[in-house]
């Protein structure tokens, strides 16, 4: 929605995006790489080691480069079930290795692979920059609207009488600097994700040639709310006020027990009226019948 | 040497006691002034101030839990936020269980933050640093100088250290980020939040007063165990009895250095907030630049002392800034010329409102 195309009758409470530090997640794998990046610079040409480096070439530093960050990756990638973060670190080592290879810059690896983390790192921190940028939040006296996305635009509106839950985490983050995550979850389910957990085990049975493989397991699934940073207010400061309104116009959407009373009440009336105007043509059915009836004779 | 038997059994133990409740007292004081500094910047860094607040409350929360795991009592519940630490006991023990997990609340704040300091420095000192006196001590006045011998060994180490620390290491700068972070943490937890009672030095030694006198029949079984530790070392001439209350000095010094470097750091914020604008972040751009520079020049033309001489020139260098800062940016130092022309005309201590 654009600020200057509101409806009939709507007024625009807060527009919000997130607080810069409420990607910390994503800050935290260009962090990792900018301090392994230096750190590395510091083993390879500074440290009692560096000798041991620079006898066998640059083989042992693109080892030990591409070692530490892979497990790293696949640590944070299996923490926070999203692949694509072990991919990316790939990703960043085979651009690395291609650029020395390429430019036949292999020699300089102790100076090259540093400086190549440190620029990932940089270029890291400004596409995760560009895409907290990419949020908008619109809070307005009849809906919410949500936006965000780099290429593909995404949009989401929730009016609030069709929002059923709002849940709402503040980290540690979160409330050192005043900013959080609220969910609206929709009738629909909409902002309900669900955390799978799998156990499995497996069996060999002989030696050599008889082999028998096994695997048996079982699964759980618990519904979280979770949806994506462009369909939640996802980071917003300050977190308190932001969820007393949300709270509040939410609650002014809900009917209240004394208004449904009301409501049932008047369905009542009007159930009677309707009794009473059937009885009423009844009644002048027959008259009318008699009238036509009369002129006959 | 002549000593008399009372002094051997009686007053001799006490001489490394009160040697360690004098630091601890040190300690106590640091920590009360730091929270005073703290407050002044409450209102402009209330992030900081929160940050402390959670540093100092999960500490404390850890010792709590601790004391329930040494108790044997188990841990069932454990949460930490910006406001408070809970943990709740799996098996809740009463008499001297719970007595003991207590004093893990109430005394390990001021000690447990500095022995994972103290693991650090077994990595990055001298094994000099913490060599101890060898056998017993006879008396009192034997036993202050031998606590005293061990204290001075040890920081001589540590500060030769922290002087020539060496900032492009980074075990070296790893270890002093854990220094100011944990410094930040020794027990500031009531800043940032609105005070609903006065948490101070008083409340603290209240606090714990009030434990200790709670169970007196605990603390006289305390003493009695300290008595027979320091019998048996001193029966056997072994320094086990020193060698604990050394260890306990070397935390308070850690403590006591740690709070004086969160100190300085919040000075610096304190009084770049009184400069207006962009400038107030010179400083800041003014400590790693100059110290990176220093290093650099260093490199090139080597000298005996570079690391002590560039934290030397880093630290005189953003002080310098921030001076001229002040002098130039603010009237702090009420020199301009309207503020001198208002005490002429004004009298020094009034100020006409126009």
């Amino acid at each position: 929605m654009d600020q200057e195309e509101p409806l009939k009758n709507e007024q625009i409470e807060r527009v919000l995006s997130p607080h810069p530090l409420s990607f910390m997640k994503l800050q935290f794998l260009c962090i990792f790489l900018i301090i392994w990046g230096i750190l590395l610079l510091w083993l390879v040409n500074f440290s009692e080691y560096k000798g041991w480096f620079s006898d066998n070439g640059w083989v042992p530093i693109v080892v030990v480069w591409a070692l530490v960050l892979l497990v790293f990756g696949v640590i944070a990638s299996i923490l926070t079930i999203r692949w694509s973060i072990f991919f990316l670190y790939l990703g960043i080592i085979a651009g690395g290795i291609g650029i020395m290879a390429s430019f036949n810059w292999l020699e300089t690896a102790s100076l090259f692979i540093p400086v190549w983390s440190v620029c990932m790192s940089i270029l890291g921190f400004l596409l995760v920059e560009w895409y907290r940028r990419s949020h908008k939040y619109i809070i307005s006296n009849l809906r919410i609207v949500f936006s965000g996305g780099i290429i593909t635009k995404r949009e989401r509106t929730l009016r609030y009488d069709k929002i059923s839950d709002i849940n709402s985490e503040q980290g540690i983050l979160g409330q050192i600097f005043g900013f959080g995550t609220i969910i609206p979850i929709s009738q629909s389910g909409f902002g309900l994700g669900s955390d799978q957990s799998f156990a499995a085990g497996g069996a060999k049975i002989g030696e050599k040639k008889v082999g028998f493989f096994g695997l048996f397991g079982g699964g759980r699934e618990v519904q979280t709310p979770r949806t994506r940073s462009y369909y939640e207010l996802h980071g917003v400061h300050p977190y308190k006020e932001i969820k007393k309104l949300v709270e509040s116009a939410v609650q002014e959407s809900v009917i209240t027990p004394y208004q449904q009373e009301q409501v049932a009440y008047q369905k009542e009336q009007v159930d009677v009226q309707k009794q009473m105007r059937d009885l009423l043509k009844k009644q002048m059915e027959p008259k009318d019948e008699q009238e036509e009836e009369e002129p006959k004779p | 040497m002549d000593v008399s038997p009372v002094d051997v059994l009686i007053f001799a133990p006490l001489a490394p006691l009160l040697g360690v409740l004098l630091f601890w007292f040190i300690q106590l004081l640091f920590i009360e002034s730091y929270k005073y500094y703290l407050s002044k910047i409450k209102r402009k860094h209330l992030p900081l101030c929160r940050f402390t607040n959670f540093t100092g409350i999960l500490f404390q929360t850890i010792c709590h839990a601790l004391g329930y795991t040494v108790t044997i009592s188990g841990i069932s519940h454990f949460h930490v936020n910006i406001h408070y630490g809970r943990v709740k006991p799996k098996k809740e023990k009463k008499g001297i269980f719970e007595w003991i997990s207590n004093s893990f609340l109430f005394i390990g704040p001021f000690f447990i933050p500095a022995s994972l300091l103290l693991l650090c420095l077994f990595f990055l000192l001298n094994n000099t640093s913490f060599h101890l006196s060898s056998g017993t001590y006879v008396s009192f006045a034997s036993g202050l100088q031998t606590f005293g011998t061990n204290l001075y060994r040890f920081s001589e180490g540590f500060f030769s250290f922290l002087s020539s620390i060496d900032l492009a290491h980074p075990g070296h700068l790893g270890f002093l980020i854990f220094l100011l972070f944990l410094g930040m943490g020794i027990r500031p937890s009531h800043i940032g939040e609105d005070k609903r009672r006065k948490v101070d030095m008083m409340y603290d030694l209240q606090n714990i007063k009030s434990h200790i006198f709670q169970k007196p029949l605990y603390l006289l079984i305390l003493f009695l165990l300290v008595y027979v530790l320091f019998y048996v070392s001193f029966l056997l001439n072994q320094n086990w009895y020193m060698v604990l209350f050394s260890v306990f000095g070397w935390l308070s010094i850690i403590a006591i250095v740690a709070l004086f470097l969160a100190h300085m750091i919040v000075f610096l914020i304190k009084t770049t907030d009184e400069i207006p604008g962009r400038w107030k972040l010179l400083p800041y751009i003014i400590l790693p630049t100059s110290y990176i520079l220093m290093r650099l020049i260093f490199y090139f033309y080597p000298a005996e002392f570079d690391k002590t001489a560039s934290l030397l020139i880093m630290i005189f260098s953003t002080v310098a800034v921030t001076f001229l800062l002040l002098y130039y940016k603010t009237n702090k130092f009420k020199t301009k010329t309207k503020m001198e022309q208002l005490k002429v005309e004004d009298g020094p201590r009034r100020t006409i409102k126009k």
